[in-house]
């Protein structure tokens, strides 16, 4: 069953590039996707997958500073919410290959960062860059909605 | 302006586990609260580390960073580490990480205390 063609499936944020602000757009996603039923597991999930994908940008694709926005854009769409998240590619994103296994970390032989990419993956039901309007990284990710109460199967 | 999250951490000793309690978000403010802790209850000699989470609301990478940076010291300071009071959606991700081989997860303080006793 689809969700009710008279509620608004889409919502838009900008926010600076300041760690913490992801906690605002984490905290504004949940309730967007608790408004249309989805399951709160699920939410939890997104949650991360958010706030990962929110560092990212923040850190890497606009350098932390703070004039740069991070725009979000999320919409529902064939029972699936789909978020963007774009920077303005002051460092365009690369992956750096297979990230270190746990042990490795713990050995000593890199970095401790760089799990971020690794949880969107395994907690969301697809993710990657895409191709932006702009000269920044689109980075998109979405969630397959299970539903817990009115707009479920 | 910074937008740094609360972090509350403190230390006591309970059947001689080094119990902190970390009350609030982990995330990349969190580090010097969280390893000046760890370095207070090693300095007095504690064998047994129990990182006691209350009310995360929020850990993310960078926070899974620090308390990964905290096991490789508890690797080579011979200690035994455990969590406890993390939300299913966080012991869900402790594990997708690798970090429960190196650390007892446990839903609470006396679960994990329990686990304890049966290591000594």
């Amino acid at each position: 069953m689809s969700v009710p063609t008279s509620i608004q499936t889409s919502m838009e944020l900008s926010l600076p590039s300041e760690l913490g602000f992801e906690v605002i757009a984490r905290d504004a996603i949940a309730a967007f996707a608790r408004r249309f039923g989805i399951a709160a597991d699920r939410i939890e999930d997104l949650k991360t997958v958010l706030s990962e994908a929110c560092i990212n940008a923040i850190e890497h694709g606009n350098s932390l500073q703070p004039e740069l926005r991070v725009q979000i854009f999320c919409r529902l769409e064939n029972e699936r919410l789909i978020v963007d998240v774009i920077d303005h590619g002051v460092v365009p994103f690369v992956i750096q290959g297979t990230p270190l296994s746990m042990v490795d970390k713990i050995a000593g032989l890199g970095s401790l960062r760089g799990m971020g990419l690794m949880l969107i993956s395994q907690l969301s039901d697809e993710a990657g860059f895409v191709a932006g309007t702009g000269d920044g990284n689109c980075f998109r990710f979405a969630f397959c909605c299970q539903y817990t109460n009115g707009f479920g199967h | 302006m910074m937008l740094e999250d609360e972090l509350t951490v403190s230390t006591r000793e309970r059947d001689e586990v080094a119990v902190i309690d970390l009350v609030g978000d982990v995330t990349t403010f969190a580090e010097e609260k969280i390893n000046t802790a760890y370095r207070e209850v090693t300095s007095k000699g504690a064998r047994l580390v129990l990182l006691n989470f209350r009310q995360n609301d929020y850990i993310n990478s960078a926070g899974i960073a620090i308390l990964i940076g905290i096991v490789t010291e508890v690797n080579r300071n011979h200690q035994k580490l455990a969590v406890s009071g993390l939300s299913q959606h966080f012991q869900k991700i402790f594990r997708m990480v690798g970090l429960a081989q190196y650390a007892g997860i446990y839903q609470d303080e006396e679960e994990a205390l329990a686990g304890f006793k049966s290591l000594t």
